[in-house]
């Protein structure tokens, strides 16, 4: 092969690589760029969707100046589009529980606009009942999003395939499929720490319940001077300790050990009336269990901070 | 004897139209239900406006929230003691409204209104127009995100939810700029009471991300935190209900 041809094929090649790699440099998802198209997202945006905004003074950037404003809304290009992209608009329509006719592709039958009119009202969008082709990405979108759907399974795999959430060169997969990767993943790591966590939660609440049985001794009271003096409150009072249930918040390794942090739900009895307070115990396993600590569960931040000081690493969230 | 008279109708109109402006500014428009959206934004309010034997029944209760309706992201309830009226019971919640507010810190970076407390509900009557309160929940936003070179973008605005987390399936959400322009949407799919999944497209979908999301309830204010990352796996941290400062103060070490 001559160089010559060499030259051109590279520069055909090129040519071709070019508007793949363009939506990926266009947006490169710096921190600074993700700023300013938040303060100015008329210079971010591809158009559709809100009004372009007059630009701020200096708010737009870079961005800004590479990408030209949508001089008017584009309704023809969805209304001619073919049949299946037409019909694929009806079916995200009724996944979106806006529409209830037939998927017969009109775009234009009274109750398809009536229904695009009412997902644009619900966007803060004009509701002209007609869609320009961003929309009609973004309604795909949504739908693809939308955990309840209507259409069956073996539709709905043959239509949400074509129309990922975004243009698959700026990223290889779609936000569904990236949401199902990390729930699994997520999904993984809490069954793997679950048994443990449920031990943990459990021997707590027996150590609890050991406490109230033997009124007011035992190592729970010793390990949780707060829960001792919620009991001495409580019998103070007149109040029984009745039911005590756990609900496990976080778990996972930290500096020193396993650390759980557990909401228990004190039921608390008097005159037939009963109440319950939520505490959140904390401690790192162990016996006996360390760094222990009880909050309200109001206390939000109270147990955030336990948490970052105990150096937790969830594998619970 | 005519200036007697005419004294007396003097006084007569002075009083009325005194009453009659008492009246207007606590008028009813309309009765409060326990499934009213303000309630149900707020279900622990309800519990003790509607529930818990000790409030429920007191002689006047009274809702404060800062209004307009993009403001009410938390309220202050507040229910008389001993022989209290209710103009003292509703200076007390407009006082703990203010007093929240004040707490949480500016919502300058978050709003561009000035989000002011005032009574919403008194004594089962709604005194403020019910079409000006929120049907839908709003609150402060702040989005956190890390980019590969280490450097961190804070967003604040307003985010809008379309009903109520921990009870429906999945709610969608809009974030809106400062400047009231919208940004982002998304939506939050519960996996159970408290927490879920979330996922997030902002200007057009250039800007994605996904994760889950806890609702956390209580000090310093009831709020959502979620945590996900985008496409490119670089970190994402978004809270609702805490304006910008304590928001970053709290999450934004991402």
């Amino acid at each position: 092969m001559a160089a010559s041809d060499v030259r051109v094929l590279a520069v055909l090649a090129i040519a071709a690589l070019a508007p793949m790699a363009a939506p990926v440099t266009a947006f490169a998802q710096s921190a600074g760029e993700v700023e300013r198209c938040f303060q100015n997202p008329a210079a971010c945006h591809g158009g559709g969707g809100a009004a372009a905004a007059p630009a701020p003074s200096g708010g737009g950037g870079g961005q800004a100046a590479t990408r030209p404003a949508a001089p008017a809304p584009d309704y023809a290009t969805v209304l001619q589009s073919p049949d299946a992209e037409r019909r694929k608009i009806q079916e995200s329509l009724r996944t979106l529980d806006k529409y209830g006719g037939p998927v017969d592709g009109n775009l234009q039958s009274d109750a398809t606009i009536k229904a695009i009119q009412d997902w644009q009202k619900g966007r803060g969008a004009n509701p002209v009942g007609k869609l320009t082709p961003q929309e009609a990405q973004q309604l795909n979108a949504e739908a693809a999003r939308a955990p309840i759907r209507r259409v069956d399974p073996s539709t709905q795999a043959a239509t949400t395939t074509p129309t990922p959430l975004q243009p698959p060169s700026s990223q290889p997969k779609s936000n569904a499929d990236a949401l199902k990767d990390l729930q699994a993943r997520l999904a993984e790591r809490r069954k793997a720490a679950e048994p443990k966590a449920e031990a943990a939660a459990q021997a707590l609440i027996r150590d609890l319940k050991a406490y109230v049985a033997a009124d007011g001794k035992g190592v729970a009271g010793d390990q949780f001077a707060d829960f001792a003096k919620f009991h001495a409150d409580a019998k103070a009072a007149g109040r029984t300790v009745g039911d005590i249930t756990p609900v496990i918040d976080d778990y996972g390794d930290a500096k020193v050990g396993a650390a759980v942090a557990s909401e228990v739900m004190v039921e608390t009895k008097k005159d037939g009336t009963s109440q319950s307070q939520c505490l959140v115990f904390a401690w790192v396993e162990g016996n006996p269990r360390k760094n222990t600590q009880v909050f309200s569960c109001d206390d939000v931040a109270g147990v955030e901070k336990w948490k970052t000081d105990q150096s937790l690493k969830s594998a619970w969230r | 004897m005519k200036r007697i008279f005419a004294l007396f109708l003097l006084a007569t109109v002075a009083l009325s139209s005194h009453a009659w402006a008492q009246a207007a500014a606590t008028s009813s428009q309309g009765k409060a239900e326990r499934r009213d959206a303000i309630f149900l934004r707020f279900p622990e309010m309800s519990q003790r406006y509607w529930e818990n034997s000790e409030t429920n029944a007191a002689s006047h209760k009274v809702v404060a929230v800062p209004m307009p309706r993009q403001c009410a992201f938390l309220y202050a309830d507040s229910y008389s003691k001993g022989q209290m009226s209710e103009s003292e019971v509703q200076q007390i919640a407009v006082s703990n409204c203010n007093r929240k507010l004040g707490e949480l810190g500016p919502l300058g970076e978050n709003y561009s209104i000035d989000c002011r407390c005032q009574v919403v509900i008194s004594d089962e009557h709604y005194v403020v127009p019910r079409n000006t309160l929120p049907t839908d929940s709003f609150g402060p936003v702040s989005i956190f995100y890390r980019d590969h070179t280490g450097n961190v973008a804070r967003l604040n605005g307003l985010a809008k939810y379309g009903a109520l987390i921990g009870r429906d399936r999945s709610v969608t959400f809009n974030v809106d700029n400062p400047r009231g322009e919208q940004v982002c949407e998304g939506t939050f799919t519960n996996d159970g009471p408290n927490s879920g999944r979330f996922s997030m497209s902002c200007f057009g979908g250039k800007f994605s991300s996904n994760g889950t999301y806890q609702s956390k309830t209580g000090a310093p204010n009831d709020h959502i935190i979620a945590r996900g990352q985008t496409g490119q796996g670089q970190p994402v941290v978004m809270t609702i209900g805490l304006p910008a400062q304590l928001a970053a103060g709290t999450y934004g070490g991402i």
